[in-house]
């Protein structure tokens, strides 16, 4: 790699400047500059390897170039940042909703009852399917904050899914198992299917369900088929994982 | 000579506004022009005027466009807006009045 594309490219990987577009601007810009300085440098009698010395030199170095650039656009970058983790959210929330009802309805037909009898509790259920969505995606954005830390990936989680309990042990103190329960089956769906072993994911969706039915018992009452909510919620956690591969595809890959 | 950082830091947009408000010009063109007239005394790593520039064009202090030259190089000139040429005077004066200050002080101390 010569020296001018060295420095423009470590200066846009670094910048984490928003948009593709405006990186490949930003990249078209500097190499230009860099091409006038190696240009006058060269018209002096420097050899290359002295033009690409003094070149780097007088530019400064790249990282502080890029920390300036990521300092301009950070603001950009953080609204970028909440707008697309609002359009994730709001997906997995419909996500979850033609999931659960879905299997309601399904649950319904199979035992002659009305489908509408089977969102009788919908208003209860409203916090476990937003707490599903909320589980998933904060497993998520830990994994993208924290790349390097499986630990420190869980941070976010854990932080939400305490105030969560705060929230809803005020809010719902008789139905907060539910909610909690989902939110901590959807994180440990997400972190177990990460683990590259087939359908090990389903132990994670089963687990915090099996710890919260043996502390409080049936999580709704009035449900006769207790498997139904877990596969309510591994079929969501699925759906969640294909929301947030196209998500990865849409908004990480192509922008980032 | 070689100024403080700092100091550059804070004078750099000055001279952008400044520059431009006379004419177009790209980055490599900037900076040759500020060593011109600074009879190469002005030196400052040429890569943190670009990030200067997007700051100011962001205030919309700056225009921008792409142009290719009569080699056949496409190079991005700014130029200042309405916006800018009145932030050029303001920031002319801010400066104009800051030095005159600091210079009474200075001769003062030396007196």
């Amino acid at each position: 790699m010569t020296h001018p594309d060295h420095i423009v490219s470590r200066v846009i990987s670094l910048a984490k400047l928003p948009g593709s577009k405006r990186g490949c601007e930003v990249a078209k810009e500097l190499r230009a500059h860099l091409d006038d300085v190696a240009e006058e440098v060269r018209s002096q009698g420097y050899d290359d390897e002295a033009t690409a010395r003094i070149v780097r030199i007088r530019f400064g170095d790249p990282q502080e170039v890029a920390a300036a650039f990521a300092s301009v656009y950070a603001p950009e970058r953080w609204a970028r940042r909440i707008l697309q983790s609002a359009i994730l959210f709001a997906a997995s929330t419909i996500a979850v909703v033609v999931v659960i009802s879905s299997v309601q309805s399904i649950a319904a037909v199979c035992t002659a009852e009305s489908v509408l009898s089977t969102f009788r509790n919908i208003h209860r259920e409203v916090f476990g399917i937003a707490a599903i969505a909320a589980g998933y995606c904060s497993l998520y954005a830990g994994e993208r904050l924290f790349s390097t830390s499986r630990v420190r990936a869980l941070l976010p989680s854990v932080t939400l899914g305490l105030v969560l309990a705060a929230v809803f042990a005020w809010l719902i103190p008789q139905h907060a198992a539910l909610p909690l329960a989902a939110f901590a089956c959807a994180a440990s769906g997400r972190l177990l299917q990460r683990v590259q072993i087939p359908f090990v994911w389903f132990a994670g969706t089963a687990l915090p369900l099996l710890i919260a039915w043996a502390l409080f018992g049936p999580l709704l009452p009035g449900w006769q088929f207790p498997w139904l909510v877990w596969l309510g919620l591994t079929v969501s956690c699925k759906a969640l994982r294909e929301i947030v591969q196209l998500f990865e595809r849409v908004f990480v890959e192509r922008f980032a | 000579m070689a100024f403080d950082r700092e100091l550059l830091k804070g004078s750099i947009a000055l001279l952008i506004l400044k520059l431009l408000s006379e004419r177009d010009m790209y980055g490599y063109e900037i900076i040759q022009e500020s060593m011109r007239r600074s009879q190469d005394a002005f030196e400052f790593k040429e890569g943190t005027l670009y990030p200067a520039l997007h700051q100011l064009h962001k205030r919309g202090y700056l225009r921008s466009e792409w142009r290719t030259g009569e080699t056949g190089k496409q190079r991005k000139y700014y130029g200042l807006t309405a916006a800018g040429r009145k932030a050029a005077r303001r920031s002319e004066r801010e400066w104009l009045s800051f030095t005159k200050v600091v210079n009474a002080i200075l001769s003062k101390a030396n007196a």
